[in-house]
């Protein structure tokens, strides 16, 4: 396509504004079915217990209770389900692993009752010894989460988990290079320090829910607040033994996701009760339960660093544990991802990295936007400002020595860099005026990242051109606020010729979108927008042939503006064209595309189809009596190829700032011996408007350079990850205290300045 | 989610009649006004209640008014009553400048002082600084009415003096004498405040000693006021309360009781108060001196 | 469904965005989920149920108030006002606008309940300074878009001293 975009780059309005504004939007929770019922879980109490006695008789006879269930109650399927193991049961089977694990289900007409019988349900537990910390899962001799080896689940990168057998440890991952003990050992200044991570929740704003019903036909429909439907759909088939046709799953909008709902999560039980009475079945929970549902993986990172006097970094080691609580959930490839790229944006002929996922009885730890990058980060990036310290080196400067080029070689097999990291980082610092230093009361911190997608993964799209010239997009990937409908419509109005207004995209359905992997890793503008671009570029051709044939053309002659055919003799509205193809008023044109690249030779088995990267730098100041620290200033830049629509991608990345702000400066979940204590809104403390920094800025690289429409690459997660070493090297060049703990809360910080100065009062 | 269950609801309109309520169903009745406090403790399923006496139609149980040299806030006046209120705004405007902050806008415009103050949650900034104004609460049953002290009605986390059979009617505050230079200093990241000072310096005037009043709160189980600490400081003159700061709030620090929760653990609390109490002796000394202090602070709120 | 094992039941009788209501509600129901359940306004959402994000958001005479916490019985003789009373018919709320074109709507999920605090501030301060504008906004959480637009948006509105 040549000449000037004309809906690609703009940012036109989002296609869901108007609803969302009025109250209109639909979300799972506000379903309504005919008939539906209402399930309550109870949960597990105890942080480890083997269920002794479940006596669920009072709970029964709560009038307009249509059920009680435990584990032995459901029949007919496989409890289990997981998306790495298939570790997880529906209720639990014998044992709780976490407190708040769901027990036993209720199922009544209405909330009340189901509330009122769920709390009349009665479990005897016998407690058994947990592990709560990592240090308390990898001691020797540690209780065991599970016991004996679980069963692998339905994913090609997956397919082989490394467990250390006796251990809580369930995979481990691993990636070297050259002889980073000996380059290390040999490199004139090496550093080594350990980071933790801590645990956090999403807190999307609206918690997880699912409604199911099964038909006549034994056919299953979920409407579910899910960011992959169809996998949920082939979990689902698997646990009832369904073919994968006779399991629909229907997402309408999600209240935030952030990787929280990803894979199966109340899914399967909600589908087990449906079919246990016989009737559509509600479950809803609420924000305290989400907590016991998914967080994000707490962990504990040691990173060894080597340079040379000049300042080249020759090698780096890491190790790292992280926490994937009581179910794997998607843990193993967090691990993975996060340690793949744990170096980052830069340069390292020699290293060695290694990490584990440690079971725990606790939360279930899960995907969450960064994906085990800010774990990582977190680590390195402050590192890095201490080897730049040492070494007496300007930070950026010494980011800026080491970078990866663009199209150089990250690993082999794997993507080249598609992006320009110094250009970033330029912008960066010259956002934050890095060279014209701080305010003697402010300190300024800068760090990058860059973080894998997922691959090989597959995504199909297909693009209905109606009767009357406007046109439906077929596409799977779910809209949790991020705009990706809006960019699904730009990208086939662009291509289609016709405005975006005459672009209707329809609601993720298995039933009915075709297949599209997940809506995560950043991977849907580049991916399921490329499917969609083909199925565009494929009616797109269709149109020009029959065009060309009507009109005795060549179709190269011919080309596509304002809805019509232009470039022969006549002009042919896309009415005219379809009424030529099919001699009337009516039929459509369907156009189908499909992005599936294949596996590569690179460490995680696919190539990731584009390199996600962002820089952030920020500058502080701090209230040395109390701790406080307030971010003065932000400023986020990400390299994304080319933003579809430049309001949302600034949208997205000011929350993904906040967001990160979150768990550097206020959230974490406070666990007392495996008892969470501050699963609600009141304990955990999550970015309030008054916490926005006076200065915000987001910036975007836009090179055209990605693989996906129009030279996009992804986005959303990247510019979260730079924020906690961002601000804490800014803290740390303000202070000289480095600390090493997030988040970094006015008392954190308070107790690392008196630490420092142990005779201050 | 969780829905409240079942229960029945009286809304006399005369204490007599709420009393009556009380007394017939003992335990399982409840007084509610704004119910941001209990029906959250009843959703959370931490309290059984059968019954809600709403006691909002009594007539004046709301009102705000003046009984010559005191001012009587209703009990169940809303926060945001007391915020605008011109006879607060006029007579203790530091009463009707931190109702504003008081939790959300919503819980504002709901909530009620004579229920914050039932509810004696350790982290209130009303209490706090109602300490500080030598409050009464009135408490009424149908044997009499009686008087007690703020400190004497709170005795713990979530503990009052109140008699099941009582019905706290309203609040008694003393405004401080004009001339008075006052501050409210309230800091914390978390949803309630970790810590709360007030601060108020009345300088010697017709026929009265100087007297200083400083009550720090949402520290420990509930507010405290530093009598020694106040008499020394009454003794300075503004200039000598500015260069004595410091040393004031170590005093107070020393003094103070704190207690770990998940708002901050008891060594920085009494940290805290030493920063803070310093912080309202500056802001108050400056403010005496006829100056408006324009230190800001992060995460503080300074009324 | 009626929960006919309430000891009490009330007779309210209300305006919801204007229209009149006449409603028999137990002592128990929650505002939120008669709005949304018996009246079919499904615009305010229930999140934190504490409070606390302000998901639940609706103007009664005038003032916000926690749906999810507020009981139905207290509407009674009152003027309710939620999200799909903004507008007037199609002629939308200057705040509704406003949040489309700054692009302060992400997941939606919070929207019903800003777009209620902010009318609620601008019809007390028509013209609030971005400071006012967090301030009023501590007690409406947002997890998607930062704040920056909400602000921004809100205080275009004021801005322009519309009300």
């Amino acid at each position: 396509m040549s000449g000037p975009l004309r809906v690609v780059g703009q940012s036109v309005r989002r296609l869901d504004a108007l609803e969302k504004v009025t109250g209109r939007a639909r979300y799972v929770t506000d379903l309504e079915l005919p008939g539906m019922l209402h399930a309550r879980l109870v949960r597990s109490p105890y942080a480890h217990a083997r269920i002794v006695r479940v006596d669920t008789r009072a709970a029964a006879a709560v009038p307009s209770v249509r059920g009680v269930a435990a584990a032995g109650d459901l029949t007919g399927c496989d409890p289990y389900f997981g998306p790495a193991f298939r570790d997880r049961p529906m209720l639990a089977v014998d044992v709780v692993r976490y407190e708040g694990e769901p027990v036993v289900a209720v199922v009544a007409d209405d909330e009340a009752a189901a509330q009122e019988a769920a709390a009349l349900v009665d479990v005897d537990y016998e407690e058994l010894p947990s592990v709560t910390t990592l240090e308390e899962a990898l001691a020797p001799g540690a209780p065991l989460v599970h016991a004996g080896q679980p069963l692998a689940g339905h994913f090609a990168d997956l397919s082989t988990l490394r467990a250390k057998p006796g251990t809580n440890i369930c995979h481990q991952f691993d990636f070297a290079r050259g002889r980073s003990a000996e380059t290390l050992a040999a490199a004139p200044l090496t550093l080594e320090d350990t980071y933790t991570f801590p645990r956090v929740q999403h807190y999307s704003m609206e918690p997880h829910a699912a409604v199911a019903a099964w038909n006549e036909q034994g056919e299953l429909t979920v409407w579910a607040s899910t960011q992959n439907p169809y996998s949920v759909r082939v979990e689902l088939a698997k646990m009832f033994g369904s073919p994968l046709s006779r399991i629909r799953v229907v997402v309408p909008l999600l209240g935030g996701g952030f990787g929280g709902k990803t894979y199966a999560k109340l899914e399967p039980i909600v589908s087990a009760l449906a079919r246990m009475t016989g009737r559509a079945v509600r479950l809803a929970i609420s924000v305290e339960d989400a907590f016991r549902t998914v967080r994000r993986c707490d962990a504990r990172v040691r990173v060894r660093l080597g340079f040379t006097r000049d300042g080249l970094l020759v090698a780096a080691e890491c190790d790292a544990d992280f926490d994937v609580g009581a179910y794997a959930d998607i843990g193993p490839r967090i691990i993975q991802k996060g340690t793949y790229t744990a170096t980052g944006p830069y340069r390292v002929p020699h290293l060695r990295l290694h990490s584990n996922a440690v079971y725990t009885n606790t939360t279930p730890g899960g995907a969450f936007r960064g994906f085990g990058v800010p774990q990582l980060a977190w680590g390195v990036e402050s590192l890095l400002d201490e080897a730049a310290r040492r070494l007496d080196r300007d930070p950026v400067d010494l980011r800026r020595q080491n970078l990866l080029a663009h199209g150089e070689e990250f690993a082999p097999g794997d993507t080249p860099v598609d992006g320009k990291f110094e250009e970033s980082l330029n912008r960066a610092a010259q956002a934050i005026r890095w060279t014209q230093g701080a305010a003697a009361d402010r300190g300024r911190g800068v760090a990058m990242m860059m973080k894998a997608s997922i691959g090989p993964t597959v995504s199909e799209a297909m693009v209905r051109l109606h009767a009357d010239g406007s046109a439906t997009v077929l596409a799977s990937t779910v809209e949790m606020g991020q705009g990706a409908r809006t960019v699904m419509a730009q990208i086939a109005a662009e291509v289609l010729a016709i405005p975006v207004e005459r672009v209707t995209v329809a609601t993720p359905d298995t039933a009915i979108t075709p297949y599209d992997q997940t809506t995560s890793s950043s991977r849907s503008t580049t991916m399921t927008g490329r499917a969609v671009q083909e199925a565009a570029a494929d009616v797109r051709g269709q149109l020009l042939h029959v065009a060309a044939r009507r009109l005795g053309v060549p179709a190269a002659q011919l080309r596509l503006e304002d809805g019509s055919v232009v470039g022969g003799a006549e002009t042919l509205s896309y009415p005219d064209v379809l009424r030529e193809r099919f001699g009337m008023g009516g039929g459509e044109l369907i156009g189908r595309g499909i992005v599936a690249p294949g596996r590569s030779a690179a460490a995680l088995g696919g190539s990731t189809p584009f390199w996600e990267m962002a820089v952030g730098a920020a500058e502080v100041a701090l209230d040395a009596e109390t701790g406080a620290i307030t971010v003065e200033k932000y400023v986020s830049v990400a390299d994304v190829g080319r933003c579809i629509n430049p309001l949302l991608c600034e949208a997205q990345d000011e929350g993904a700032v906040m967001q990160g702000l979150g768990h550097t400066l206020l959230e974490e979940m406070r666990y007392d011996r495996g008892q969470l204590l501050n699963a609600n809104l009141v304990d955990y403390r999550v970015p309030r408007a008054e916490d926005l920094p006076p200065a915000l800025e987001c910036h975007f690289v836009e090179n055209a350079d990605g693989a996906g429409p129009f030279g996009a690459k992804g986005a959303g997660e990247g510019s979260l990850v730079p924020v906690s070493p961002a601000i804490g090297n800014a803290l740390t060049r303000l202070t000289g205290v480095r600390l090493r703990e997030l988040p970094l809360t006015p008392e954190r910080v308070w107790r690392a300045l008196r630490a420092r100065r142990p005779t201050k009062t | 989610m969780t829905l409240l269950r079942p229960f029945a609801l009286d809304r006399p309109e005369t204490l007599e009649e709420a009393a009556a309520v009380l007394t017939e169903h003992g335990g399982g009745a409840a007084l509610y006004a704004g119910g941001t406090e209990l029906l959250l403790l009843m959703k959370e399923g931490l309290v059984r209640v059968q019954r809600l006496v709403d006691v909002k139609r009594v007539r004046g149980l709301a009102d705000i008014r003046a009984e010559d040299a005191t001012v009587v806030i209703g009990a169940t006046a809303r926060h945001r009553a007391v915020e605008i209120s011109a006879l607060l705004r006029e007579r203790c405007p530091l009463v009707a400048g931190v109702a504003r902050h008081v939790a959300n806008v919503r819980v504002r415009h709901v909530g009620t002082v004579g229920g914050n103050l039932a509810f004696a949650d350790p982290h209130s900034d009303v209490a706090t600084l109602f300490l500080a104004l030598d409050a009464e609460l009135v408490l009424w049953r149908r044997a009499g009415e009686r008087r007690l002290s703020l400190g004497d009605f709170l005795l713990g986390a979530y503990e009052t003096a109140r008699r099941d059979d009582e019905i706290l009617t309203g609040v008694r505050l003393h405004p401080w004498p004009a001339g008075t230079a006052s501050a409210y200093l309230k800091f914390g990241v978390h949803e309630r405040p970790t810590l709360g000072v007030a601060l108020a310096v009345t300088p010697a005037g017709a026929g009265a000693p100087a007297a200083v009043r400083l009550s720090v709160g949402c520290v420990g189980p509930k507010p405290q006021r530093f009598p020694e600490i106040e008499r020394q400081a009454a003794r300075m003159g503004v200039a000598e309360l500015a260069a004595r700061a410091p040393a004031l709030a170590q005093a107070a620090a020393d003094a103070v009781e704190t207690a770990s929760d998940l708002h901050g653990a008891a060594d920085y609390k009494r940290d805290m108060t030493r920063v803070f109490v310093r912080r309202a002796f500056e802001i108050v000394a400056a403010r005496a001196a006829g100056e408006e202090p324009r230190a800001r602070y992060p995460y503080t709120v300074i009324v | 469904m009626p929960d006919t094992r309430t000891p009490s039941s009330f007779r309210v009788a209300l305006t919801v965005n204007a229209r009149p209501v006449t409603l028999e509600v137990p002592a128990h129901a929650l505002l939120l989920d008669v709005l949304r359940d018996r009246l079919g306004l499904k615009g305010a959402k229930r999140s934190c149920d504490i409070q606390v994000c302000g998901a639940c958001t609706v103007l009664v005479d005038g003032a916000p108030v926690s749906a999810c916490t507020f009981l139905a019985v207290e509407v009674d003789g009152c003027e309710v006002l939620t999200v799909e009373g903004l507008a007037d018919g199609d002629r939308l709320d200057p705040l509704q606008e406003a949040f489309m074109q700054h692009g302060a709507v992400q997941c939606g999920f919070c929207t019903s309940g800003m777009l209620m605090s902010a009318r609620a501030l601008l019809n007390e301060d028509p013209s609030p300074t971005r400071e006012r504008v967090a301030h009023y906004l501590r007690g409406n959480l947002c997890r998607c878009t930062g704040y920056r637009k909400l602000v921004d948006a809100i205080v275009a509105c004021g801005n322009q001293g519309t009300t």
